[in-house]
């Protein structure tokens, strides 16, 4: 009897068991498809690592081969200028990772421009362009203010010689089979004003295309000193990722999968010249553009990639080193007691909100210094891709 | 015999269920805690536990190796008059040293029976746990094993605490059923979305040797920007890791859209002889998400993801001894669309290059030492990553009324 119990206790539940598991083996085949709609396709070869995702390109300047060298020729070829003496190449030199080691820097007629020359690393990558322009969404737009400029004057083109520069490009026998290879389908390419429109496109593949993702940083192979100074950069003590953040350490980034962006730009606390947070005129950053008292002294954080080798640092090139840079940061702000421009940056209401000081040793400073110079790419500031053409060592094969 | 029984039916219940009626007028005090050792941590320290193919958050904390408190509970409640009454309870629930397992208000609600002592309708509204899934209302002292169930880790993020509104049929003839309203609190939706609601509703048989219960429910939550508050969702903090150990900072994908989920449960119980008794318990999910994955840096991809998971228990009793085995399975189906689908599905946890299906399957003794402590031991094979884990453990379970002091646990009416 106790045994028939027994039995019977066992099989009801075994047969319950046993439908269960039936059911569990109707479970599917696990699986996550991903359609991405062609975000990793391009007409160009950006010779890019895998985790980094491609830049938007515009639609109406696609990047190819033939833009690209024929914006590298006009890159470096002062011709493009008023009077023949200014390049892009004079304020964007490819071994100071396309910066030019001034504070300031001069245009074609001798006008010192208010800002330091950015370095020009991987800007396909930008949601800004300039130091302080939220207005300027593409390379393109921007490029016509260097070139047509005239506060200050860069490259001095205007309506008065724009004609005439164009003729001396038209002069040029290399441009006639660089144009005609990267705007094919124009029978003149060289001609009237869609020539203008063919320069400033191709200057912008160029600039566009210049691409540094081939650090110790990228490689893994980083020091020990810079280790440390990765982890203090990535710590909640010194704050510095917040801004300088993701592959290009800006948060000025944008690529092929946001689809949104907000730009951002940061008052660091340099200046404060009537203790009220006006900067010195009549670089007061993103106020100038927009008027508005709260974007006093803001500025647009600078990718770090290549950092060390862009100094003078800041808007107007006014901190000479990174350790003082980092000092600038530990101390909340610049305290300039002395001409020009004296005031306490640290008690500026516009700073931003993770502008703290924070404490530092110098040997900490050093360790963060070696991280940042870990990001310097040698292959990106002595890659022929990117060099002057017009000199002897220009016929070489540069396809990537 | 019959007192046996009765204590028996007190300390093994068809299912553990978390909420509870006081039926005293009297203050009661109860308090629970439930401490396992384990022999072997499920991931490395510095690394997140992320199912492949699943989005996780909640307290769904990964098992640790060596001894964790899984939860401990203090509950206090009242009849506050013949048809109010009130429950208080204040808990922790385990994580492991480095997560956030501080004491927090879990049960802080007022209750109202209508038209008897003993229902059948009662209305009952402030925070407090849900009811239309059993094992997602028990506790870790209700259970025979000390992990939660697989599907309540990945849907619900283990438990389900949230304010709210319940209005119920309550167990009359066997029958419970009734709708939940809730804030949204309770991963997996947030308090910024739309409205939260469940409804369930459950039978229980009871026959000489016979019992039987079953239910289906449907619960469906409106999330806006939902984090992995375990590793995210605020202010990200950099691990800090020592020299040569590489600590990853989370990426704090968030999910905005809507999540549906359908469960059946039911369980079965047949006792032959008086000392003996089998049983096996079961519960299956459905759930599907659909919505936008999310990041800090404007990115963005539609999702559309169908997962199904369950668990199978069956055990078997000799007086105060049960012996058993739990299965659980995971099948995800997600589609991610969009620029930056390949890198929100990886960050989100969504991807799963392998085709990983997760599973558990753990055996279990657990030995009712005294009425209000039992011990057990666990053996689990843990394939909920593609690498898979065996491990041991050893937990105790304490759980007792404080105030009025009796002699056998389970004072008022859980269920």
């Amino acid at each position: 009897m106790i045994k028939r119990q027994l039995g019977a206790g066992i099989c009801r539940p075994a047969l319950v068991v046993a439908l269960l598991i039936m059911l569990t083996g109707c479970l599917e085949q696990s699986r996550t498809t991903v359609d991405d709609q062609g975000a990793r396709v391009s007409g160009f070869d950006w010779g890019l690592p895998d985790h980094i995702p491609l830049p938007r390109e515009p639609e109406d300047n696609p990047m190819t081969e033939e833009k690209f060298q024929l914006g590298r020729h006009l890159f470096y070829d002062t011709r493009l200028s008023s009077n023949g003496t200014i390049s892009c190449s004079s304020c964007h030199h490819q071994d100071k990772a396309f910066s030019d080691g001034l504070a300031q820097a001069s245009g074609a007629t001798g006008e010192r421009h208010p800002r330091n020359s950015q370095a020009l690393v991987n800007v396909a990558w930008n949601n800004s362009l300039t130091w302080g322009n939220p207005s300027l969404g593409t390379i393109e737009k921007q490029i016509m203010i260097p070139l047509f400029g005239d506060d200050p004057i860069e490259h001095g083109l205007n309506e008065g010689n724009h004609e005439q520069v164009l003729r001396n490009l038209q002069a040029e026998p290399v441009y006639a089979s660089l144009f005609a290879e990267a705007f094919p389908e124009q029978s003149d390419p060289l001609a009237g004003d869609l020539a203008w429109d063919n320069i400033v496109k191709a200057l912008g593949s160029f600039v566009r295309g210049l691409v540094s993702f081939d650090s110790d940083f990228d490689r893994g192979t980083m020091s020990e000193q810079a280790l440390r100074g990765e982890r203090l950069f990535n710590s909640e003590r010194l704050e510095c990722f917040h801004c300088h953040a993701g592959y290009n350490f800006t948060d000025a980034t944008t690529d092929r999968l946001t689809t949104f962006n907000t730009v951002l730009f940061h008052n660091t606390g340099l200046y404060n010249i009537d203790g009220l947070g006006a900067y010195p005129s009549p670089n007061t950053g993103r106020h100038e553009v927009t008027g508005n008292p709260g974007h006093m002294g803001q500025f647009r954080a600078p990718g770090l990639r290549n950092v060390a080798l862009t100094a003078p640092y800041n808007h107007d090139g006014s901190v000479d080193t990174l350790e003082d840079v980092i000092r600038n940061y530990a101390a909340g702000g610049r305290l300039r007691v002395s001409p020009p421009y004296p005031g306490d940056g640290r008690m500026n209401p516009y700073k931003d909100g993770f502008i703290v000081s924070f404490s530092i040793t110098e040997s900490e400073i050093q360790d963060l210094v070696a991280f940042l110079e870990s990001l310097t790419d040698q292959a990106f500031i002595a890659n022929p891709r990117f060099s002057n053409p017009w000199t002897d060592n220009s016929n070489k094969d540069l396809t990537p | 015999m019959i007192r046996f029984c009765v204590l028996l039916a007190l300390l093994l219940p068809v299912m553990g269920h978390a909420h509870y009626i006081p039926e005293d007028a009297r203050l009661e005090v109860s308090a629970s805690v439930a401490a396992t050792w384990r022999s072997s941590s499920l991931v490395d320290e510095y690394e997140f536990w992320q199912i492949p193919g699943t989005m996780m958050g909640g307290h769904a904390w990964p098992q640790e190796k060596g001894v964790s408190v899984d939860e401990a509970t203090l509950t206090v409640g009242s009849r506050i008059n013949e048809r109010v009454f009130g429950v208080i309870e204040i808990g922790s629930h385990g994580g492991g040293d480095d997560h956030s397992d501080e004491v927090e208000l879990q049960h802080a609600y007022l209750g109202y029976v209508c038209c008897d002592s003993a229902g059948p309708w009662v209305l009952e509204a402030g925070k407090m746990s849900a009811v239309f899934s059993p094992s997602l209302a028990s506790h870790a002292v209700d259970r025979w094993i000390s992990d939660s169930p697989l599907i309540n880790d990945v849907f619900f993020g283990r438990d389900f605490h949230d304010e709210g509104v319940r209005f119920w049929w309550h167990e009359t003839a066997g029958v419970s059923a009734g709708v939940e309203v809730w804030r949204g609190n309770a991963y997996p939706a947030t308090d910024t979305g739309d409205t939260n609601w469940d409804v369930f509703a459950s039978y229980l048989w009871q026959g000489e040797r016979f019992t039987l219960s079953g239910g289906g429910w449907f619960y469906q939550a409106s999330a806006s920007s939902r984090a992995d508050h375990r590793y995210g969702g605020t202010h990200i903090h950099t691990p800090v890791a020592p020299p040569g150990v590489t600590a990853t900072l989370f990426p704090d994908t968030r999910f905005t859209g809507d999540t549906d989920i359908a469960g059946l449960h039911g369980a079965i119980r047949y006792n032959p002889q008086p000392h003996w008794q089998w049983g096996v318990e079961a519960e299956l999910m459905q759930m599907n998400m659909d919505g936008i994955l999310h990041d800090s840096t404007g990115r963005q991809a539609s999702v559309d993801s169908d997962q199904f998971g369950a668990w199978v228990q069956p055990y078997l009793q000799w007086r105060r001894h049960t012996m058993g085995l739990r299965g659980e399975w995971l099948s995800t189906d997600n589609h991610l669309v969009g620029a930056a689908a390949p890198v929100l599905a990886t960050d989100s946890g969504l991807a799963n290059p392998q085709d990983h299906d997760p599973e558990r399957y753990t055996a279990f003794w657990h030995w009712q030492w005294r009425d209000n402590l039992a011990l057990r031991t666990e053996v689990t094979e843990d394939r909920t990553l593609p690498e898979s884990d065996l491990r041991w453990s050893v937990g105790v379970v304490w759980s007792g009324q404080l105030w009025p002091a009796t002699s056998a646990s389970g004072a008022g009416h859980h269920h």
